[in-house]
């Protein structure tokens, strides 16, 4: 690719960025949106969580792990089920203990493959059943305390967008932030073990910490997804934004940009929509808005999009 | 159904009382195991075969979109037909299969078009659909005990409770009308209200209406004292019949289809080649994961219906290499954890351990103020239990388990060492060089082995009569030399001897 055309591609993805943050002015002048203080966060909230998730997403959906967060997100119960028993409801102790289950479970599942035939999707699907399956009973031994407190424990497995708070959304920016200078500061590495994982080992590079560590963020990510989106949605959030991504580019940086600039919009969009109807719940609609880039990414795309391989096939017909 | 059950019962009785009956499926542990290892054996059944073809995840994505299914098939009947709502209706079921159907279709298209891998086709789709649900539940769906909540978590503790009940003997069903004896009958006044008047204003008319008239089926007659003869009732648990008739339905397709399903999912392209069909086959499979994963929702809810989609089979794949046995292995598997999960929820781990002692013991240990009772989720026990066998399974199976593949594997080395040590006297035999070369003390040299190692190898081999010991010198014996030429023709038949 010419050096032009790179600029340009660059160009659209920033006008396409720029066009998504111009969503706020208009809905407010289209549909006079009231950006309140809960809509402000769970706007706010969305549009970083989307943006985080679609930049992780995309090394899910290369290393063909999109559905490692199915297992992340449903492992995540006995641990703030354990949390809140040891510490009562405290937000970062609870996030912790979600994440250092999901941790563990995920590695069982490399182990489970690694010294078993089994195949990981069901090295997957036995990590996930059981870990959930241990997070209910807890769950359930919670419940018949006397003392209530438990309220709302559940909202943080099915997610529960308007229950966000500010400092959620500061949380989900500072880490998210993290997360995306680590990416950035191990992007030659992440990017070999992702394309080509048998030359990374040949040359040397510690290829089990590395994947250790990738799978790491892809935890704490999704981790961070759960109160906004819940178990099942969150495995949308991560791997949506990044098939559509891929669909316009071939090269790993610009399918990460536009993967986050993807997913910020969907999570944005996802939550104004939702404000428009109080029966709208917030982490489906972001669900089907990031569905629908999909969507528009799968027919349109050049190159690969399904009306691209029209207009290729046809002439070849004739011929 | 009811039918079906009437058939069973007395057929059950032809050994039994009614009041032992009664008794026996009052008790909710009999009932909870009965359902447990029912749906344990139709997951199991079902999910060796999507374990087989790679398809474990896929039980996981249906079993969440079958909630489209049953909401569309909900409001389809609420919305178009003008039915009552009903949560038991067939049509329900339909729904939800046919929604299950729909995501393998869907995620297979979606795949085909080579734009995106299956993996991440299926977390695009499955996703999607029950975003959708979820909108269409709280969008439209209102007063009916229908959410994400209680299809994702179901308790198979409290199924004898919910029951159809049978009559026997003495079966009237008493109609009251207003002329019969025990109607009671009161007086009221009709234009009270309307007016404003009380009951004792000149202006009031009064009617007779009957308090108690309509029909009673016969418990209710009995519970009004209607009817001075006790009806012989059983009651019958409604999620063991259904949970049962899956089961059936289950074990007839796979023994109907056994070959073909044998065929598919060891060599799919010989079945199509074959003409078996094999697309059309996994279909039905999926339609029958959808099948069992609804009725499995008010037991053990959405998501812990995997755990026996997957579970059981997985852990008899890690035991047995024969399909028909693997089938076998995890239907029994299942029904075990199923259960032995009763106990652990209720505190008691095979009974060797009681959890109320063991938070008890954290309580003093880590000075916590934890509840004692451990009264927990049946469903989420009974797949506790189920993955305790399948990590007995993992750590003991005598062909793959993690045990025998270490000791394997030190035996391996073992003999490694002792050809290498072997190899190396046979190498260095000519009476020039072995003072030097295979001397015990300086024998670890020579290998680049540490002392110790070199001395257990040593001792070994000695035991064994492999080698002995002259002087400082160690020479092979005749033995020795026949061990290390029987693992040269078996294992490195490149190698010529040129040996003397």
């Amino acid at each position: 690719m010419s050096q032009a055309q790179e600029r340009l591609s660059w160009l659209w993805i920033g006008l396409l960025a720029l066009l998504g943050m111009a969503l706020i002015p208009f809905s407010q002048w289209a549909f006079g949106i009231n950006y309140d203080y809960t809509l402000r966060n769970v706007a706010l909230g969305g549009a970083l969580l989307g943006a985080v998730t679609g930049f992780i997403g995309c090394f899910a959906v290369l290393r063909r792990e999109s559905l490692v967060g199915d297992t992340v997100s449903h492992a995540a119960l006995p641990g703030v089920a354990i949390a809140f028993l040891l510490a009562g409801r405290q937000m970062s102790l609870l996030l912790l203990g979600a994440a250092a289950s999901s941790w563990l479970g995920i590695q069982l599942v490399q182990g489970l493959v690694r010294t078993t035939r089994l195949k990981r999707e069901a090295a997957m699907a036995i990590v996930l059943a059981a870990w959930f399956a241990f997070g209910l009973a807890l769950l359930s031994y919670i419940q018949n305390r006397a003392d209530a407190g438990q309220a709302g424990l559940k909202s943080f497995i099915f997610g529960q967008a308007a229950a966000i708070i500010e400092s959620d959304v500061q949380l989900i920016g500072l880490v998210g932030s993290a997360l995306v200078a680590l990416v950035v500061l191990f992007w030659k590495e992440f990017k070999l073990i992702t394309f080509d994982i048998e030359f990374a080992r040949a040359d040397g590079h510690p290829v089990n910490a590395l994947s250790v560590l990738l799978s790491t963020l892809i935890v704490i990510v999704i981790i961070l997804g759960l109160q906004l989106a819940g178990v099942v949605l969150v495995v949308g959030l991560l791997i949506a934004p990044a098939s559509a991504a891929r669909q316009w580019t071939q090269r790993l940086e610009k399918m990460v940009i536009l993967a986050a600039v993807f997913g910020a919009l969907s999570g944005g969009s996802g939550a104004v929509i939702s404000a428009l109807d109080a029966d709208i719940p917030t982490g489906p609609m972001i669900i089907v808005a990031a569905f629908t880039i999909v969507l528009i990414s799968l027919v349109f795309a050049p190159q690969r999009g399904i009306l691209w391989a029209r207009r290729r096939v046809a002439p070849s017909q004739d011929a | 159904m009811a039918a079906i059950e009437y058939a069973l019962i007395q057929l059950l009785l032809q050994f039994t009382s009614t009041e032992a009956l009664n008794a026996f499926l009052r008790d909710p542990r009999h009932v909870a195991a009965m359902i447990g290892a029912l749906i344990a054996i139709s997951g199991a059944l079902v999910g060796s075969f999507l374990l087989l073809r790679g398809f474990a995840l896929v039980s996981d994505a249906i079993s969440h979109t079958v909630l489209l299914g049953i909401v569309l098939a909900f409001l389809f009947m609420t919305a178009i037909l003008g039915l009552e709502a009903d949560l038991n209706s067939p049509l329900l079921i339909i729904g939800a299969s046919a929604a299950g159907v729909l995501t393998v279709l869907l995620t297979e298209a979606l795949s085909r078009s080579g734009l995106v891998r299956q993996d991440a086709a299926l977390g695009l789709i499955f996703p999607l659909l029950f975003a959708i649900a979820v909108i269409l539940v709280s969008r439209f769906v209102e007063d009916v005990h229908l959410d994400e909540d209680a299809i994702m978590v179901g308790e198979i503790g409290l199924a004898w409770a919910n029951t159809t009940s049978h009559c026997l003997a003495n079966c009237q069903e008493v109609t009251i009308t207003p002329d019969h004896p025990q109607a009671q009958m009161i007086r009221e006044c009709t234009n009270c209200l309307t007016l404003g008047i009380s009951p004792r204003d000149s202006r009031a008319e009064f009617a007779l209406s009957c308090a108690n008239c309509g029909t009673y089926s016969p418990a209710q007659a009995w519970r009004q004292g209607l009817v001075s003869e006790q009806p012989t009732l059983v009651f019958w648990p409604k999620a063991l019949t259904t949970s049962a008739l899956v089961a059936l339905l289950t074990i007839g397709f796979v023994i109907l289809f056994y070959k073909e399903l044998k065929l598919a999912v060891f060599d799919p392209v010989l079945a199509q080649s074959l003409g078996f069909r094999p697309a059309l086959l996994s279909y039905g499979l999926m339609a029958l994961t959808s099948l069992i994963a609804v009725s499995a929702f008010d037991a053990v809810g959405s998501i812990l219906v995997i755990a026996f989609f997957v579970i059981p089979p997985a852990a008899a794949y890690l035991l047995t290499d024969r399909l028909s046995l693997m089938l076998i292995i995890g239907a029994g598997l299942g029904s075990l954890g199923a259960w032995l999960g009763y106990d652990l929820a209720r505190g008691s781990f095979l009974g060797l351990v009681e959890l109320s002692n063991l938070l008890a013991w954290l309580n003093s240990v880590l000075s916590l103020q934890l509840s004692t009772t451990w009264d927990v989720s049946v469903s989420a026990s009974m797949v506790l239990m189920i993955f305790f066998f399948f990590l007995l399974a993992w750590t003991f199976s005598p062909r793959y388990g993690v045990l025998a593949s270490l000791v394997r594997r030190s035996h391996q080395r073992r003999l490694f060492e002792d050809q290498v040590v072997l190899r190396h006297l046979h190498n260095h035999s000519a009476v020039s060089t072995r003072d030097e070369e295979c001397s015990a003390n300086t024998l670890h040299l020579h290998l680049q082995w540490p002392t110790l190692k070199t001395q257990k190898v040593v001792a070994r081999l000695r035991a064994l009569g492999f080698i002995r010991q002259e002087g400082s010198v160690i020479l092979l014996t005749a033995q020795g030399l026949r061990a290390m030429q029987s693992f040269s023709q078996k294992y490195l038949p490149q190698i010529t001897h040129d040996d003397p």
